[in-house]
């Protein structure tokens, strides 16, 4: 008994520093932003009223808001299936197929991850560019007359910005996936190869129910990572314009709590966001959620 | 197993210990600042934002207040000042003088003044400038505190000191003008005309760097269509005013110039690739573009067209002999409420318009070591000018008039819109034809009202 209280003591302290940090700067922090959700106030207001929900009923009719969520539901489902579709395919290539300077695209792939998103933008801008930008030109060449599209402007920036972060985030991907392809036994392949399942079967049939479990992971990560990078890219490429086409959630709330002096309401903004991407994630975890193969 | 447990328990005990040295850290931290306290209690700290004119004025302009008063000052200069001394006020450690001007990004000075946070500083344009037998109210030039930038609450209080201040136009090429023997036009009517010439050589009109400039344009615009008393009711937001013939003739020019805007303007107004848009003035291919003086230096190193020349002009004149106006773009200096030696930050505010002082931000240096000198709004400084400046501080010399103010303070019961959303943001849209006139005019109707009802008064 004596024993029993030492050890639950022992484990107490063991893992109170962790959680007392824990505590204060997660926690806390958190819960601030919803405290402040529901007050009228700026980010250095000495006082702050109460306001209940206002701010969130304000948003509700918010046109630019409604704008800002629906640009970050786009660019979560549209970034999140193709960069998913590339980095599987390229994964499975890489791994399963003898080709030469594996490594080497390996490296190419990941790049872009090591860049910083305002690197990334720089590249990017300069590709966009209307009049000497790389796509343009490109265009005009294939196309043999002088090619205007401005990648920036109010009905393509969305696209631009897509394609960016599909560049940027294939890679990452890509690794994460050939790392847990690597462990699948190479014996199934060849007992389905003397079975006759041809390559595409053994992919759908062996390598994806084996990842199974790292790909629940990613799209977790896919829909977290793709609301944090946006605010980047947005931030670095379009600063939301032209006139707020290119505005996604997380950059309306920094306009609101800093640029528009708006604290309250931008923290109205957070506390949405933060439950969005939470139900997002439970929602997909639950729907792809299977019985875990062993191999 | 005694082992383990002992390893375990040294573990946690360097764990739980480093933790508290990170706390540990922290309370060394204010008892250092105790002991320098000792020297610091008559002392101020200053935050400046560091701009195109580089952050080595501040330095010598705070040794010499040093030299003056013999107040020791703490000086923090940054480019990105929000980002600097936004955290340490949240905390309630407030820097005693800010040089931060509206109209940033992060809107620090807007949110101040909108939460009624910072000192009035009317007394200060009564004293005496320290080591001056002047009156700082005396050195400043007219109407630079009676405008709203300066007395945001209209009650006749001083809050912010006008700083550095820099006319604002359309600037352009003027060696272009002079090879094809184009006149400069005089109204909107010959601006027009001139346009359609420039099109035919595949010159566009106009462009801008960011909608952002078009607070300046538009300011100037609307006290020429209808002088100081449609500014000020605009401004203040009266009802219907939007609806009035004045406010009609400066939305009609604005749409009709955003249909002689070069067309890939939009896709580049913004904080990152706005100076391809300036670069569109220099290459020839756009002919004005509202701006400030700071232009000069700011693309300084940029490649240019043969026999490039800057050039400024006001604003043209809505009727034949009607005014022309140029905005007057200046900074603000304050002290938060926050402030814990507020008197010594009016004494510093105070030795802002002395001579020496006016004299080392007159001979400021950019980082690149190009002079780029900050002029003080204080009388006869136009006169000690040379080159570029000349011309472009000389703009009220030659007939402009001088437009000065900006939109009305309002609290923070206006929520989720901005001026520049509302009346600003929109033209990048005109350009590319996403919406119409009407449209425009009608968003600034539907949030003209909420501000009306928010003002501070």
């Amino acid at each position: 008994m004596k024993k029993g209280s030492g050890r639950s003591r022992f484990v107490f302290l063991c893992a109170a520093p962790a959680v007392l940090l824990f505590m204060i700067f997660m926690i806390i922090p958190t819960i601030n932003v919803f405290r402040m959700s529901l007050f009228r106030r700026s980010a250095y207001s000495v006082n702050e009223e109460f306001v209940g929900i206002e701010n969130f009923a304000r948003l509700m009719s918010d046109e630019n808001f409604i704008r800002s969520m629906q640009n970050t539901i786009l660019l979560i489902v549209v970034v999140t299936i193709v960069t998913f579709a590339f980095a599987l395919v390229f994964a499975a290539i890489l791994t399963r197929e003898e080709i030469k300077g594996q490594n080497f695209f390996r490296i190419i792939f990941y790049i872009p991850n090591i860049l910083s998103v305002v690197v990334i933008s720089a590249i990017f801008s300069a590709i966009y560019d209307t009049n000497n930008g790389m796509l343009n030109s490109l265009l005009s060449l294939l196309s043999g007359k002088t090619v205007a599209i401005l990648w920036k402007g109010e009905t393509v920036v969305m696209t631009s910005l897509i394609v960016a972060m599909i560049w940027q985030a294939i890679g990452y991907y890509m690794v994460m996936y050939m790392a847990s392809m690597a462990s699948v036994p190479q014996s199934l392949y060849e007992s389905a190869g003397l079975d006759g399942a041809g390559r595409i079967t053994q992919f759908f049939q062996i390598t994806l129910p084996l990842i199974w479990t790292n790909i629940r992971t990613t799209l977790t990560f896919f829909i977290i990572s793709t609301i944090n990078m946006a605010f980047l890219f947005v931030k670095a490429m379009t600063s939301g314009g032209p006139n707020g086409a290119s505005e996604v959630a997380l950059s309306y709330m920094y306009k609101q709590a800093y640029t528009n002096s708006s604290y309250g309401y931008g923290m109205a903004i957070g506390a949405l966001v933060f439950l969005f991407s939470f139900g997002l994630s439970a929602l997909v975890n639950m729907v792809t959620r299977r019985e875990p193969l062993e191999f | 197993m005694k082992k383990k447990k002992i390893l375990s328990i040294l573990l946690v005990s360097a764990m739980t210990v480093s933790m508290f040295a990170g706390c540990g850290k922290k309370q060394e931290a204010p008892a250092e600042g105790e002991s320098s306290g000792d020297s610091k209690e008559g002392g101020i700290t200053v935050a400046a934002i560091e701009t195109a004119y580089g952050s080595k004025m501040w330095e010598d302009v705070c040794a010499a207040f040093t030299e003056e008063t013999g107040v020791k000052v703490e000086l923090i200069t940054d480019k990105n000042l929000e980002d600097v001394i936004g955290p340490s006020m949240q905390a309630g450690d407030y820097p005693d003088v800010i040089h931060l001007a509206t109209g940033r990004e992060k809107a620090l000075t807007e949110t101040f003044i909108k939460d009624q946070n910072i000192v009035d500083i009317t007394d200060v344009l009564s004293m005496t400038v320290p080591g001056e037998s002047e009156k700082v109210g005396d050195k400043i030039a007219g109407g630079f505190t009676e405008t709203s930038l300066t007395n945001p609450y209209g009650d006749g209080k001083t809050y912010l000191a006008p700083m550095f201040y820099s006319p604002c136009g359309l600037f352009y090429n003027a060696g272009l003008m002079k090879e094809k023997g184009w006149e400069m036009p005089a109204t909107w009517d010959e601006m027009w005309e001139l346009g359609d010439k420039a099109k035919k050589e595949g010159i566009s009109l106009f462009t801008y760097p960011t909608t952002g400039y078009f607070d300046a344009f538009f300011y100037a615009l609307m006290y020429s269509v209808g002088g100081p008393e449609f500014f000020d009711k605009a401004t203040n937001y009266e009802e219907g005013i939007w609806d009035s013939e004045e406010a009609k003739t400066c939305f009609d020019i604005v749409s009709k110039l955003a249909s002689y805007t070069e067309p890939t303007t939009p896709s580049q107004a913004n904080d990152q690739d706005f100076t391809k848009n300036q670069q569109l003035v220099l290459d020839n291919k756009a002919l004005f573009m509202p701006n400030g003086t700071w232009i000069v230096g700011e693309m300084a190193e940029a490649p240019r067209a043969e026999g490039f020349e800057w050039g400024m002009t006001a604003l043209p004149a809505v009727k034949e002999g009607g005014d022309s106006y140029s905005y007057t773009w200046f900074e603000q200096a304050w002290i938060p409420g926050g402030a814990k030696n507020q008197d010594d930050a009016k004494q510093f505010v105070a030795f802002l318009y002395s001579d020496k002082a006016c004299e080392l931000f007159a001979g400021a240096v950019n980082a690149e070591g190009e002079p780029a000198p900050a002029i003080q709004p204080v009388l006869g400084i136009a006169d000690t000018l040379e080159g570029d400046n000349q011309m472009f501080y000389g703009i009220y010399d030659n007939g402009a008039k001088a437009a000065m103010g900006n939109f009305a303070a309002y609290d923070s019961g206006v929520v989720g819109v901005s001026n520049r959303e509302v009346w600003f943001d929109p033209v990048n849209s005109l350009v590319s034809g996403n919406i119409t006139e009407e449209e425009w005019i009608e968003g600034i109707k539907k949030n003209n009202d909420q501000m009306r009802e928010n003002l501070i008064k």
